[in-house]
């Protein structure tokens, strides 16, 4: 099971490329040009290429989910458990957001939304939007 | 990143240069490209010598002690070691003499009179002399009493000095000037300062002597501490010590005489024309006797040189 | 009777402090250590942050440290020389000069700068990152942060260290080699005999050893202050402040036993 949570930031110091890239770079010993491709192709997928430089204090809350999104997904666990989506996104609809980027691509694996139930509403307007 | 990675580079790579070439200067420095030249030195004891002492030629050390052992018949057997670029300063000539210093550790000291003469070779054993300040004492009390038998001949009871003060007394009992009649009696004003400057001179040196009396007294109580020879040679420098002193001693109650007569002569100058050319020769004589022993003071202050006293030079 | 009770008890907790901030060091040095051996440890990964490392460590500042022990050394050697041309003990100097400068005082000021400049850096790093979860973070997603984060800082800082404290000892060298004999090489002969004297194999190692505690010491004491740091922002001060006293304390310690090793 992979997460996004706002208790697990990304390491500040880094920039979003390298905190992903750490990951391949780290468990499964790719080399560092290997790693930050494949950083970059899954950003790319998710339609944020343009983030890659940034670091965690210069990136808009969506541009932060994105980039822990990347993190949870360049994991390739079975499971993706989105915790509180709305403490992360509290500038877009978040329900939304989350559809499209699961939308977006062939995603492998279950996506799960652990959410407080007074949000339930938002969920119910994205899923039946009339 | 590149530029980083580049710079990183530079500074290992210098860093490593700069070691490597320090490690291979050091490996020079310590002899490790060259051969070791070894060296047997032959001493009657071995005093103040430890593995570690250094060998020094014309003040640059060139070898140092690394070990001490005793042959067969309990001679001292010092075994040195030279880097092989040092070996050529070492003949068959040379001689090896332990120096003792009195300020800073012992060293041995290469004399090579002849730098033509054949090489030592490797492994030869050679005569270690020893040089110890405290030997040269005796020599020393030689010259003071020397120069001490000069002074009291001037001021002796029926010398020179004193008859001419007699002359100088008898013919100014007469006088009743005051001071200042010296200059007229005199002739001149130079002649009148003459006179005072030797006085001045005389008592400067009885200053120097009573210091030096002093440092004399101080000295003989430490004498066990820094006179590491054994019993027969501390006692007689003890006894040489005691001796000097006994001479500055009279040397000072000489020289005080002479002062005496001297204040004397000034504060009741005759008038006499004769005294005049007397005045001028007691001068010169004063003038030598204080140059004379000015100069002792100065070879007993050098010879001494842990005096407290800042002008004195260690050696 | 209260009292005396109370301050046992105060001066126990605070030796059961300091034992166990003492043993959680040594048990991370241990840790450290025992990657150190593993292979995969030693992958491109790490080596690239050792290099960064290295590079904000020693690189960064080499020209402002070069000068600033160009500084120190050419002052202390004119005292020293001064000093012993008034006594009459010039032929000691150059040892002296080597001695003080080279093996004591510079090796001691480099790790006093390192400690100054990146080990409360380290320590304030380490501490936000403990405060900010980002160390659990890195836990989730299977980094392992002794590797990624603290096993190349203590290999930086022990590198920085030995090679900024070499560099200043060659520098005083030099500057001692001028101040001594001036601009010629009429004196590389003594001066050579003079460091053959100096330099045996015990005194390197012993610099060499020096100067590597030196830089576990201002990198590891940080560290592990860091790490104790509860979760709270406001605590990161304090934390710093633990830290650099003591590498304060550790740096003064490995200096007097060394000096105690060499001279007592």
């Amino acid at each position: 099971m992979a997460r996004v949570a706002p208790d697990l930031p990304l390491r500040a110091n880094l920039s979003a490329l390298d905190n992903i890239a750490l990951i391949p770079l780290y468990q499964r010993h790719y080399s560092a040009a290997e790693s930050n491709r494949q950083a970059e192709q899954l950003l790319a997928q998710l339609g944020h290429a343009d983030i890659a430089p940034l670091r965690d204090p210069d990136m808009t809350p969506a541009q932060r989910f994105i980039a822990k999104l990347a993190r949870a997904l360049i994991l390739g666990r079975p499971r993706l458990v989105i915790d509180r989506p709305g403490a992360m996104l509290y500038d877009v609809p978040y329900p939304d957001f989350i559809r499209q980027l699961a939308a977006q691509q062939e995603m492998a694996g279950t996506w799960e939304i652990y959410d407080f139930s007074w949000n339930q509403a938002l969920y119910n307007q994205a899923l039946h939007p009339e | 990143m590149n530029k980083l990675h580049f710079k990183v580079g530079l500074f290992a790579a210098a860093s490593l240069l700069l070691a490597g070439a320090f490690v291979v200067y050091l490996l020079h420095a310590r002899g490790f490209f060259e051969d070791t030249f070894h060296l047997q030195l032959a001493a009657s004891s071995a005093d103040g010598v430890a593995p570690g002492v250094p060998i020094v030629f014309s003040g640059i050390e060139i070898g140092r002690v690394t070990a001490l052992g005793l042959n067969d018949d309990g001679g001292i057997v010092i075994h040195a070691e030279f880097l092989g670029r040092n070996a050529k300063w070492l003949k068959q000539d040379s001689t090896f003499t332990l120096d003792k210093p009195l300020v800073g550790g012992a060293r041995i000291r290469v004399d090579s009179p002849d730098l033509g003469a054949p090489a030592l070779p490797d492994h030869s054993t050679m005569l270690l002399l020893t040089s110890d300040i405290s030997k040269e004492i005796p020599l020393l009390v030689e010259r003071v009493k020397a120069i001490l038998a000069n002074v009291e001949h001037l001021t002796r009871k029926d010398g020179e000095i004193n008859a001419t003060l007699a002359n100088v007394k008898t013919v100014t009992g007469r006088m009743t000037g005051e001071y200042g009649v010296l200059e007229g009696v005199l002739g001149s004003p130079e002649k009148a300062r003459a006179v005072t400057d030797s006085l001045d001179k005389t008592r400067a040196l009885i200053g120097k002597l009573d210091s030096l009396a002093l440092k004399v007294d101080g000295m003989a109580g430490k004498t066990d501490q820094w006179l590491f020879a054994p019993d027969g040679v501390a006692e007689h420098t003890r006894e040489s010590l005691a001796q000097v002193r006994l001479m500055l001693n009279d040397a000072q109650s000489s020289l005080k005489q002479a002062d005496a007569l001297m204040t004397n002569a000034v504060a009741i100058s005759a008038n006499l024309k004769d005294g005049t050319q007397d005045i001028a020769r007691l001068r010169a004589e004063i003038d030598d006797a204080v140059r004379k022993a000015n100069a002792l003071v100065n070879e007993i202050n050098r010879k001494w040189p842990f005096a407290r006293d800042p002008e004195v030079k260690l050696p | 009777m209260n009292f005396l009770a109370a301050s046992i008890e105060s001066l126990g907790a605070k030796v059961a402090g300091w034992f166990s901030v003492g043993y959680g060091m040594f048990a991370f040095l241990a840790q450290a250590g025992s990657l150190l051996l593993e292979r995969a440890t030693w992958n491109r990964a790490t080596f690239d942050v050792v290099v960064k490392q290295v590079y904000f460590t020693a690189v960064q500042i080499l020209h402002v440290f070069l000068g600033y022990a160009l500084v120190i050394s050419w002052l202390i050697i004119s005292i020293i020389l001064s000093t012993a041309r008034d006594f009459g003990l010039t032929e000691f100097a150059s040892e002296m000069t080597i001695r003080v400068l080279v093996l004591e005082l510079l090796p001691f000021l480099t790790a006093l700068f390192i400690a100054l400049r990146s080990g409360s850096a380290i320590n304030t790093e380490v501490a936000l990152m403990q405060v900010n979860n980002e160390l659990d973070a890195l836990a989730h997603c299977k980094v392992p942060p002794m590797q990624f984060e603290f096993l190349p800082r203590l290999i930086g800082g022990v590198i920085s260290v030995v090679t900024l404290a070499s560099l200043a000892g060659l520098l005083a060298l030099l500057m001692g080699y001028l101040a001594i004999y001036g601009m010629n090489t009429a004196g590389f002969a003594p001066f050579t005999q003079t460091i053959a004297k100096i330099f045996d194999f015990k005194i390197m190692a012993g610099l060499l050893a020096k100067c590597a505690l030196f830089g576990l010491a201002v990198t590891l004491i940080p560290v592990t202050a860091g790490l104790e740091t509860p979760k709270k922002l406001f605590m990161v001060p304090v934390s710093v402040l633990r830290g650099m006293m003591r590498v304060f304390f550790a740096i003064v310690a490995i200096e007097v036993v060394s000096l105690a090793l060499k001279y007592v």
